[in-house]
């Protein structure tokens, strides 16, 4: 396939979840990493030529990513590259989405002939076939394609990119960081472009000292009449983790077939780097009811509506609730959790109790004690 | 072609048709067979092989090699696919002075496939089979070997007087070196019996490969050729004690018997283990597995994939397999991908790879402690329909 992948890896803050980490690498759902599902959805179309562009705390990123091969890919030209600032020509952050793909020149202009270029984020989780996206951006002939949401806009989440279409279905209004009333389609900030626009429209907005994709190049030019977009409706399940909010309640949403199903199930498979975990154990009295859980736990507890990583160990007595637990966390005998975040290795002493809401979840951070 | 010299390579039998499991080996070979939720039973010497420095793996395949040639692929799983390791599946081939054909037995499998050792040109060979479960440090027992100089060293374990007779029988001095060598005894004089694991120095053992093989009477067999042979010849062969779990899974009672061995608080053995003794599976990129709001589990495995509405008590479930509501496993291996319809009972049973049990159907029985328990198998694919039963002990 003549089309090449640009992943972000750090787009926004999930406070203490992301303050050692990009969202890339992220945990999320059991087994996987946030950049997992975008890095599948390119493999799984034959996309092979990826590049993630990252800002900073990459750290976790590439040691997830490793080698690469659980993706089929190649470290290097032609394969994966990771775009961190020190590989490019700035040292320091970006401002925003054109200025990285600017430093990112290079890669650009390198490496396979590609004719088509996919951007994705990795804040926003689906299994998509990107095959038919690309085959709906060329027979479009348009300058972008713009693939969106139509169950996100709710009149109080703030969307990057929110679209309205008439009953032509041509766009009607376009807002950028807008909490844009249900009817709207939100951006899932998955765009399709040719090489040759991108590469002339970057080097023209960083010249005039404008930086940010959706603001200025997307809302900018249709504004002015010089862009023509194609807008491509994804129908499965879209999870945008842009809060620790959502982050959690996204989590738990996983418990549901449907979302399960489309995430998991849809186009392809989620494909992470694997880790040779035993199956998980399920002991004589556990209690695990509603709850997801990955491989190498240990659980002779009550576990509830919750999602749990590897090698979570829950001993007996201890009760967990509307939680996500991260990988070799330790719950006590006799500890009651509900509704908080664990984030890895932490250990909860045995009888501790730890009590947040669905609103507002506790967040343990990585390695600590309670 | 470069290849690195190697202090120590290793060849894994694994062409054995396994008839003794019946259904569960008529389309895949026995090292291929499932075991332990997400493994097959040829991770758990390739895992060795790995954990104990042994990066080039000759693996001999003969039967129903497809799934296996497969599973193994490049060897990334184990990471035997870097520039200087290996996992090479060694099929047998025809050759232009006609001693060639189908492996003719263990020592014949070795014999075609000397051109293959000697390109890495080792010191030692290990020769393995590929239908035990256990974990074991190879690189300890080479050096146990090389420590003694001796020409063959072979693994023993002790088994019970009244089981001796039905293994090979090693009859030891005081200083482990072995004096005899009896295969399947009817009167034992000893304990130790042979696990089927050979530490040999390569020049000993080509020789009397070449010997063997011009011998026409010869059944072209490590255990009833090649180590009586040596022994007659005067060679230095030494028994090498291991104490941890092994179990060979030949039948369809002992494969249910290791599995069930996994579970519990204290397992007999336990997968688990340490960063050293991983057992490394081919991956299937599968998400974490579903427990039901009604679900029960009770003392059991279950790896990813799978999606749990019914109960389950003291079984394994595998990748990929679904338990639908209201249905009961008990006492029973789960094989990757099985459907169990809701309604369904199955215990003491093994169900082979993505077979499928109807809606309210029922596999095997119970048994009590008195009884002598008989498993009941599906085979690989097979479909037990709505309402049917599958007796204690049948197969399908």
């Amino acid at each position: 396939m003549n089309v090449m992948g640009i992943i972000f890896a750090s787009d926004v803050s999930l406070g203490n979840l992301t303050d050692k980490r990009t969202t890339a690498s992220l945990p999320f759902g059991g087994r996987y990493r946030q950049v997992d599902f975008s890095l599948s959805n390119m493999t799984a179309a034959g996309i092979h030529h990826i590049g993630i562009i990252s800002r900073r705390n990459y750290q976790s990123l590439v040691n997830h990513i490793s080698s690469a091969e659980e993706w089929g890919l190649e470290l290097g030209e032609g394969g994966l590259e990771f775009l961190t600032p020190f590989a490019m020509s700035v040292s320091d952050s970006y401002r925003g989405k054109l200025e990285s793909l600017y430093t990112a020149m290079d890669f650009l202009e390198h490496g396979p002939d590609d004719e088509y270029v996919i951007m994705a984020d990795s804040s926003i989780l689906y299994n998509i076939d990107l095959t038919q996206v690309l085959a709906s951006h060329i027979a479009s002939g348009k300058d972008i394609t713009v693939v969106t949401k139509d169950d996100i806009a709710n009149g109080s989440k703030q969307l990057d990119l929110a679209l309205k279409l008439n009953d032509k279905g041509e766009i009607s209004d376009m807002a950028v960081d807008y909490m844009a009333p249900a009817g709207y389609l939100a951006s899932m900030d998955l765009f399709v472009l040719s090489k040759k626009w991108l590469k002339e429209k970057v080097r023209e907005f960083i010249a005039r000292n404008l930086f940010h994709m959706d603001r200025n190049l997307v809302l900018g030019l249709w504004q002015k009449g010089e862009i023509t977009i194609n807008v491509y409706q994804f129908d499965g399940a879209a999870l945008y983790n842009e809060s620790v909010e959502e982050y959690f309640i996204n989590s738990l949403s996983l418990i549901t077939p449907q979302v399960r199903k489309s995430l998991f199930e849809g186009n392809h498979p989620v494909f992470t780097k694997v880790r040779d975990r035993v199956p998980s154990y399920y002991g004589e009295n556990c209690e695990i009811h509603n709850t997801l859980a990955a491989d190498g736990c240990k659980l002779e507890g009550s576990v509830e509506s919750s999602i749990l990583f590897r090698q979570v160990t829950i001993c007996e007595n201890a009760k967990v609730s509307n939680c996500v637990i991260m990988n070799e966390a330790v719950i006590g005998e006799g500890a009651e959790l509900k509704c908080a975040i664990l984030d890895k290795d932490v250990v909860v002493s045995p009888g501790a109790k730890l009590c947040g809401t669905l609103q507002n979840p506790i967040i343990v951070r990585r390695g600590e004690r309670v | 072609m470069y290849f690195q010299k190697k202090r120590c390579i290793a060849m894994l039998l694994a062409g054995g048709q396994g008839s003794r499991l019946k259904v569960l080996t008529e389309k895949t070979a026995k090292p291929a067979v499932p075991f332990g939720g997400k493994y097959r039973i040829i991770d758990f010497p390739l895992s060795n092989c790995v954990n104990s420095g042994i990066d080039t793996v000759g693996i001999l395949t003969q039967y129903q090699p497809l799934e296996l040639n497969e599973y193994i692929g490049n060897g990334q799983p184990w990471g035997l696919n870097k520039t200087h390791s290996c996992a090479q599946v060694l099929p047998p081939y025809e050759r232009h002075d006609k001693k060639s054909g189908w492996y003719k037995g263990t020592a014949n499998a070795i014999y075609q496939n000397i051109d293959f050792i000697e390109r890495y040109n080792p010191e030692y060979v290990v020769i393995l089979s590929g239908d035990h479960i256990y974990k074991m440090d190879y690189a300890a027992m080479v050096a146990y070997h090389e420590k003694n100089h001796a020409s063959c060293t072979i693994a023993v374990r002790t088994v019970p007087l009244k089981e001796a007779s039905r293994f090979g029988i090693l009859n030891t001095n005081p200083d482990n070196s072995i004096y005899e060598f009896e295969e399947k005894p009817k009167q034992p004089k000893s304990t130790n019996a042979s696990m089927g694991i050979y530490v040999f120095n390569w020049d000993v053992l080509r020789k009397a490969l070449i010997a063997d093989e011009e011998d026409e009477t010869s059944s072209n067999d490590f255990g009833k050729n090649i180590i009586p042979k040596l022994l007659s010849e005067g060679h230095k062969m030494m028994a090498y004690n291991f104490d941890g779990y092994w179990k060979d899974v030949g039948t369809i009672d002992s494969l249910w018997e290791a599995n069930m061995d996994l579970l519990g608080k204290e397992p007999a053995f336990n997968l688990q283990g340490n960063e050293q003794d991983k057992i490394y599976a081919r991956n299937n990129a599968l998400p974490s597995s579903y427990i039901d709001a009604n679900a029960k589990t009770v003392n059991c495995f279950i790896a990813e994939g799978s999606e749990i509405y019914g109960t389950v008590r003291h079984s394994i479930i595998s990748i990929g397999c679904t338990v639908g509501e209201g249905a009961l496993v008990e006492d029973s291996v789960v094989m990757p991908g099985v459907v169990i319809e809701p309604g369904a009972i199955v215990r003491n049973a093994i169900l082979g790879e993505d077979s499928h049990v109807g809606r309210n159907a029922v596999v095997g029985g119970s048994f009590d402690a008195t009884e002598k328990r008989k498993i009941s198998v599906t085979s690989k694919g097979a479909v037990l329909e709505t309402n049917t039963v599958l007796l204690p002990g049948d197969m399908l």
